[in-house]
């Protein structure tokens, strides 16, 4: 009965084995998962397909997660609306600030229990 | 007993030391304030005896022979010396 | 089902309704110990009741819940509110696999992955209340000692455990290093003194002054289940990011979310703005919606709607505000759809009960008057004593009588509440699968029914509301055409109307297609061609309950199933109720349910026919009427009765009954108009009786098949009245 089905997630993360498990833990609740592999690779999916919620990492090669997030809140284009949910090792109050500063709806800190994800991706997509 | 001072100056603990050793290996360290301890034959020991050796803060020959002993990540005890 | 399994369903449903009882006594005063005992007990049977019957998603969820009473009750302490919380939710999720079990027969397949999620809820928040309570300093400082390269890896639940044994432990012959040794999965153990400043020569060795914090990879509940002999402070923290731990359960975590798209807002610069608003706007709107709060969500999307055009965020900060002030536990957190059950037994509030042993008294006392009375008769008494004895106890005998049936029904009511409870979760899922939002209203929950009539409730109400939501609220595209909030609105009302439950259902959508219905009607031989024509469009608009009606163009899975709102009919009529819609093109729909409020008191009209007497079901009965005979005329091979303009079709009830028929002694006709479905009819009679209120005795044994017989009571000379079925006499 959920209508997460049609709910599309961007996952970005440099690291396989993330990908993977957020992609376990959110297809198991009904959602369509796209993969990124860095906030450059993220910026291309972004503008290419409109996504419910997009899950980025912060610490990636290329581009970190805190330039896309920034860079996809600047653009002044309908992308820049899609929620953003940022998940990184770093705990930091810092860390935490400088998400929300570039634009960032929400931050976790790793390790996340699939289910959690899978929680607040639902609420970000106000699915049931 | 499983606490032992050997001619060397070094006091070894082996197999298995229940909670009496915990007052030996006191009386041993009180007695001889520069022993060594070794206790890479120390398969399990009560925590007791663990709680002198982080009193004694004296150096440890490790690693320990069991396993939940060589988990114990305290500075002053898993010192693999 | 086996019977097996339906006593283990009986039993556990009382049982959690016993748990409720006392852990809502708890919240009120969480210091009595009575009460505890009571909520833990009753964990304790249902736990013991899941494992007969081999549900081990229940045992274990259960154990953990039990557990956490028992602690409670070991230590004197009072509950604290978030325990008792999730005490609470932890029954509603047991409330809900025994409902699937009941559809099923099975255990549902998501109970495992739902019982570690309340388990790990019930432990956590056992932490939460440790911590509280605790009586050391203990901050989170301790959790620095982690090694953090054991606990990098992400996957997997992570457990930090701190003991401090007390000082006596070793003397009790405790060992801590044994008890670390049982724990699951150990990755790491640091041992510290709790006092660092002591030395060799002042140590006492043993005395145990040990402050040990170990970390697992091992579920919390899995950590406390092999911490059962531990000897001083145990505190288990799971390990998640922080702003995690204290948002356990969704609705937390929505509210979280919901209120850090403030912050995000805080950090607007005018780089990126629209952006931020945008985002942050769609995030605060969904996270409504997820808690169930539609009404909150749209203002929150006009509010982003109105930032983004001024280029501000005030619009939107303050309507999130306002949204979180409000916020609440709206949890819809609700039961599953579960086919109904007539109970077969019946929890019962003791003082009813006592009331029924104090009429039983009462009763016993009376009836030694009225032996005494006869043994007065027999000693020649005079006849005026006597009888001025038997009127006083008839007196008496009439109040006991009418105490003792209050009495009784009292027993057999519940409030609507346990079955409209049900339907906000369920409204939600329907609107989302046919791309609907509606919103359900329910009103008046409080009244009571007969709780035979409430539970046979829940399956006609979810087939109206599933057809008001499928063919009554229109699309949203074509309700903005209308001008009409995109979001539908449906109000589930009870309500009490002198000797009935009246349930109305009323939806803002469209109004029946009453062209429509008239078109399928004729197409599917539903009624004649002239009977459509004569019809009034309320009796026309009726015909959607006839058998084998559906005005769906297209069939969903929701109302396509084959059966129509006839069933939802027969339902109400088979629990002697009547439904009656009303509707209006463009504005809306609303069908009320009129039901008796017991299944036992019929009030009924006496009506008297070739010397027998017969009763009239009151609620159909409109009023009656004394006419003369030459406003009955023929029409086709019936009668008809003009009263006041109106044509009205006439059945001698004698005729009907196959009664022997004399010719009619008086030039006046006497009528009885009673209302049958949308069509209003008149039945000669030869006598008009009184009103009375009767227990009515279904027809059972070979007399069930007899048609236009509702049922039969006794009269108080000893006579049967046959209370008839105004419906059928129609048919």
């Amino acid at each position: 009965m959920t209508d997460a089905a049609k709910k599309q997630i961007l996952v970005v993360d440099d690291a396989a084995l993330v990908r993977t498990y957020y992609r376990a833990a959110l297809e198991a609740r009904g959602f369509k998962v796209e993969e990124a592999l860095n906030g450059l690779e993220g910026l291309e999916k972004i503008l290419l397909q409109s996504f419910d919620l997009a899950i980025v990492d912060v610490n990636m090669p290329q581009m970190d997660g805190i330039t896309f997030v920034r860079t996809v809140r600047a653009m002044e284009l309908p992308v820049s609306s899609t929620p953003i949910l940022m998940i990184s090792t770093e705990a930091g109050p810092q860390d935490i600030a400088a998400a929300r500063q570039a634009g960032a709806n929400y931050y976790l800190v790793k390790p996340i229990k699939q289910d959690t994800l899978a929680e607040f991706a639902a609420i970000f997509c106000g699915a049931h | 007993m499983t606490a032992v001072l050997h001619d060397s100056g070094i006091i070894t603990l082996s197999g298995a030391c229940p909670v009496d050793d915990a007052e030996t290996l006191l009386q041993l360290l009180l007695a001889n304030p520069t022993a060594e301890i070794d206790w890479r034959d120390c398969t399990a020991a009560h925590a007791a005896v663990i709680q002198v050796l982080l009193v004694a803060k004296r150096p440890l020959r490790g690693p320990p022979a069991g396993p939940l002993l060589t988990r114990i990540v305290t500075p002053t005890i898993s010192s693999s010396g | 089902m086996d019977e097996f399994l339906e006593q283990f369903l009986l039993e556990s449903r009382d049982l959690i309704a016993q748990a409720i009882d006392d852990l809502l006594a708890l919240e009120e005063k969480p210091s009595d110990t009575e009460r505890l005992d009571g909520a833990f007990r009753a964990f304790h049977t249902l736990k013991g009741a899941a494992g007969i019957v081999d549900f081990a998603a229940m045992a274990r969820t259960l154990h953990a819940a039990e557990d956490i009473l028992a602690t409670i009750r070991s230590s004197g302490g009072a509950i604290a509110p978030g325990l008792l919380n999730e005490c609470l939710t932890c029954l509603d999720l047991t409330s809900r696999w025994l409902d699937a079990m009941q559809t099923s027969g099975v255990a549902p397949a998501t109970a495992e992955a739902e019982a570690d999620d309340m388990i790990s809820r019930l432990v956590g928040s056992r932490d939460a209340d440790e911590r509280d309570q605790a009586p050391q300093p203990q901050g989170d400082d301790w959790l620095q000692r982690l090694d953090a390269s054991a606990l990098a890896r992400f996957d997997g639940p992570r457990v930090a455990l701190r003991y401090i044994p007390s000082p006596d432990a070793f003397f009790q012959g405790h060992d801590p290093m044994a008890l670390i040794a049982g724990l699951p999965h150990v990755l790491g153990v640091d041992v510290a003194l709790t006092d660092p400043a002591v030395s060799l020569d002042s140590m006492a060795p043993f005395s145990c002054g040990l402050d040990i914090v170990v970390w697992m990879a091992a579920s919390a509940v899995d950590v406390r289940a092999a911490l059962t002999g531990a000897v001083g402070l145990t505190e288990i923290r799971e390990l998640a990011a922080p702003g995690v731990t204290q948002a356990e359960s969704d609705t937390s975590k929505a509210a979280l979310l919901l209120e850090s798209q403030l912050l995000v807002l805080q950090d607007a610069g005018s780089d990126g703005l629209s952006g931020r608003l945008a985002s942050a706007g769609r995030t605060a709107v969904h996270a409504l919606i997820h808690l169930g709060r539609d009404e909150a969500a749209i203002v929150v999307d006009q509010a982003t709607a109105k930032a983004l055009v001024e280029r501000r965020t005030s619009p939107l900060v303050e309507a999130i505000e306002r949204a979180l002030t409000r916020a609440g536990p709206a949890s819809v957190r609700d039961d599953a759809p579960a086919r109904v059950h007539v109970p077969r037994a019946l929890r019962v509030d003791m003082s009813r009960i006592d009331a029924l042993v104090k009429l039983t008294g009462e009763l016993i006392v009376l009836k030694n008057a009225i032996g005494h009375a006869a043994k007065l008769s027999q000693e020649n008494t005079q006849p005026a004593v006597l009888a001025a004895s038997l009127r006083d106890q008839h007196a008496q005998f009439d109040r006991l009588a009418t105490e003792l049936q209050t009495a009784v029904l009292r027993i057999r009511v519940l409030p609507l509440r346990s079955v409209f409870r049900r339907f906000p979760r369920l409204v939600r899922e329907i609107a989302g699968s046919v791309g609907k939002t509606v919103r359900l209203v329910t009103e008046g929950d409080d009244t009571e029914a007969d709780a035979m009539i409430v539970e046979a409730l829940f399956e006609p109400l979810l087939h109206i509301l599933r057809n008001a939501i499928d063919h009554g609220i229109e699309s949203p595209e074509r309700r903005a055409a209308a001008g009409k909030p995109a979001m539908g609105t449906v109000v589930l009302r009870a309500r009490r109307e002198s000797d009935s439950v009246v349930i109305d259902v009323e939806d803002d959508g469209a109004g029946v297609d009453l062209a429509r219905v008239r078109a399928v009607a004729a197409q599917r031989r539903i009624a004649g061609a002239d009977a459509l024509a004569a019809m009034t469009d309320a009796e026309a608009a009726h015909l959607i309950f006839a058998a084998g009606f559906s005005t769906a163009t297209t069939v969903t899975d929701l109302s396509g199933r084959g059966v129509g709102l006839d069933s939802v009919k027969a339902a109400v009529e088979r629990l002697g109720g009547r439904i009656a819609l009303e509707t209006r093109p463009g504005i809306g729909t609303s069908i009320a349910l009129m039901l008796p409020f017991s299944l036992m008191m019929t009030p009924v009209m006496t009506v008297e026919v070739a010397g027998q007497a017969f009763g009239l079901p009151l609620d159909s009965v409109l009023e009656t009427a004394i006419v003369k005979r030459n406003l009955v005329v023929p029409i086709g091979s019936g009668h008809a009765v003009v009263l006041r303009d109106r044509t009205v079709p006439l059945i001698d009830l004698t005729q009907a009954l196959g009664l022997p028929h004399h010719p009619p002694a008086s030039d006046q006709a006497r009528i009885v108009l009673m209302s049958i479905g949308p069509k209003v009819a008149g039945l000669e009679v030869d006598r008009l009786g009184e009103r009375m209120d009767v227990m009515l005795k279904p027809m059972d044994g070979l007399l069930a098949g007899v048609s236009g017989v509702a049922g039969t009571t006794l009269l108080g000379d000893g006579r049967v009245l046959i209370v008839l079925n105004a419906e059928e006499l129609f048919d």
